[in-house]
């Protein structure tokens, strides 16, 4: 009984962190790669999510229709980028506080829009597999959490594949380090920063669908993930792509086991643990190289 | 004549005005040395090159093959895609990078992609220590291996004229020495066109094919092989006589 508990508590943990990894990985480029501190991400996850439940109301798979949206959202990301580094990095060193404000505000304003759009209520997709669960032994994973939580695994891998073996790839790595060192190597540093936020603005759109397909969401949703997704971030090791799926099926694991065991009153408490944790202990995070 | 041409250039920081009237040109295949002690101005005049600082008036144009490209004003990263590849002071590797990686970096910009390959070989036949060491992190190398990699990135860029800001900076003399014949081993066989900036005089001004000497921003004499042999007290005279006044 108690191991049954148990293992139920791991697996959905497993998949909740998978969800957080999806989510988070839009910082890890932005943030963890470029040292924006974007807490607009998550409202950038939550428009993705409501792009798709438009979609799956005429009938398109929310998963499938995300691909085409990314490109939509990429370049959303690099004309939303163009904006903010006309705005506070060419006036001089760029200010973080002024960049949290001009993101805290952006969250606001998509926030109002979304809200003017859809209303304040729920939304929520309709697929076939919500619903139906995947019984293995004791263990009950339910096709709303486990399809949705597959995308993470399979973004983290193609986006670390391409940080790691293609030039742009390079480039990107390379640019929150020294960006005269691209400019001496033929490569503009504003490009590459453009194109990397555009990445990240991208998985959001498919991060967005995945978790809508998780539960129903409304306009606000995305601020109860800011913290945890900072969280996920920080705990990888601020840039590291594998550690972002890492760290979200720790917190993801750790929560479920406070959850099932301790009080679930307690869960929400468990990431911001965790990310205090890790900057008191371990501020190079899991998988951070030492910068 | 294919040429770098440099004419009438002033630059500074903010008020601070640094280069005054500077005239210089660079021919196809020379060697230029740019001689000068500390604080006179050669890394702005380079950096004033590439685009890193911007002129306040003049121009530098690149006259090669018959097409004359001003490069007065281009960002950077656009300069050394028309041709002008630069070891800057400091280095400017990416630490985190390894030697490769910092290689294909700058061969994977628009100029350098078509023979990335090749280029890459080059540099690793050219560099052995590099090839040995090509997964090792750019920032845990010595400061005469970081040197020969930023030099090797250059490269990287198909350069038509290479600009090196004082190499042996920081350097043990030995290994100065090892640069210095890397260098000059480059511009034998590639028939590369160098500027280089050095107040170590006596090593560049044996390698150069022509040098000028630099003071408070301004080129106060220019000497050539051609004239006979650079004499080295001569050199020694006109860059300390004007650092000590
Ligand atoms: N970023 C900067 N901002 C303001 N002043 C600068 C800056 N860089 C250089 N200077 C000033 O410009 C002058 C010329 O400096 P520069 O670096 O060009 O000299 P240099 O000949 O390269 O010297 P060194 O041999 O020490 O490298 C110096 O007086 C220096 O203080
Ligand atoms: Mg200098």
């Amino acid at each position: 009984m108690i191991l049954e508990l148990l293992a139920n508590a791991i697996s959905t943990g497993v998949l909740l962190g998978c969800i957080y990894a999806a989510l988070a990985l839009g910082l890890a480029v932005s943030f963890g790669l470029l040292h924006i501190p974007n807490i607009a991400h998550p409202v950038f996850v939550v428009t993705g999510a409501f792009a798709a439940t438009v979609f799956n109301a005429m009938g398109f798979d929310p998963l499938l229709v995300s691909l085409p949206l990314a490109l939509v959202f990429y370049g959303a990301g690099i004309a939303f980028f163009e904006f903010y580094s006309r705005i506070y990095e060419k006036r001089g060193e760029s200010d973080t506080m002024q960049a949290l404000t001009l993101f805290f505000g952006v969250s606001l304003v998509i926030e109002t829009v979304l809200v003017m759009q859809f209303g304040a209520d729920q939304r929520s997709t309709d697929v076939d597999y919500v619903g139906q669960s995947l019984t293995l032994g004791p263990v009950v994973m339910p096709y709303r959490l486990l399809i949705p939580a597959l995308v993470a695994p399979v973004m983290v891998t193609a986006l670390w594949l391409y940080l790691k073996y293609t030039y742009a790839g390079i480039a990107i790595r390379a640019v929150a380090h020294d960006e005269r060192a691209l400019s001496v190597s033929g490569i503009d540093p504003g490009w590459i920063k453009r194109h990397a936020f555009g990445i990240a603005a991208a998985t959001a759109a498919i991060s967005g669908a995945a978790l809508v397909i998780v539960g129903p969401i409304d306009p606000f949703a995305g601020r109860m993930q800011i913290g945890r997704a900072f969280a996920v971030v920080i705990l990888a090791g601020m840039g590291s792509i594998p550690g972002t799926l890492a760290a979200g099926i720790l917190i993801g694991v750790t929560e479920a086991l406070v959850g099932a065991f301790g009080s679930p009153s307690w869960a929400p408490a468990v990431a911001f643990t965790m990310l205090l944790a890790t900057l008191a202990f371990k501020p190079s995070g899991l998988f951070g190289a030492a910068r | 004549m294919n040429r770098l041409v440099i004419e009438g250039l002033h630059a500074g920081y903010g008020a601070v005005t640094v280069l005054r009237d500077v005239s210089i040109e660079v021919r196809e295949g020379e060697f230029v040395a740019l001689l000068g002690t500390n604080g006179n101005g050669k890394s702005t005049l380079l950096n004033t090159v590439l685009g890193l600082v911007k002129p306040t008036a003049g121009r530098v144009a690149l006259e090669w093959d018959g097409r004359s490209v001003d490069l007065t004003g281009l960002a950077p990263h656009a300069i050394v895609r028309e041709g002008i590849a630069i070891v800057p002071e400091g280095r400017r590797l990416v630490p985190t990078l390894s030697v490769t990686e910092n290689l294909l970096l700058a061969g994977s910009s628009p100029r350098g992609r078509p023979a990335i390959d090749d280029n890459l070989a080059y540099c690793f036949d050219t560099f052995p220590m590099l090839k040995e060491r090509r997964a090792q992190l750019a920032g845990t190398m010595s400061g005469g291996q970081q040197q020969l990699l930023a030099i090797a990135r250059a490269l990287m860029c198909a350069p038509t004229v290479l600009v090196i800001d004082e190499p042996s900076v920081g350097l043990a003399p030995i290994v100065v020495g090892q640069v210095f014949e890397a260098i000059a081993h480059l511009q034998e066989t590639a028939r590369l066109t160098i500027l280089m900036a050095e107040q170590s005089f006596f090593q560049a001004v044996d390698v150069a094919s022509r040098a000028y000497v630099m003071s408070h921003g301004r080129i106060i004499r220019t000497l050539d092989r051609a004239d006979g042999a650079i004499d080295h007290a001569e050199i020694r005279r006109a860059m300390m006589g004007v650092a000590a006044a």
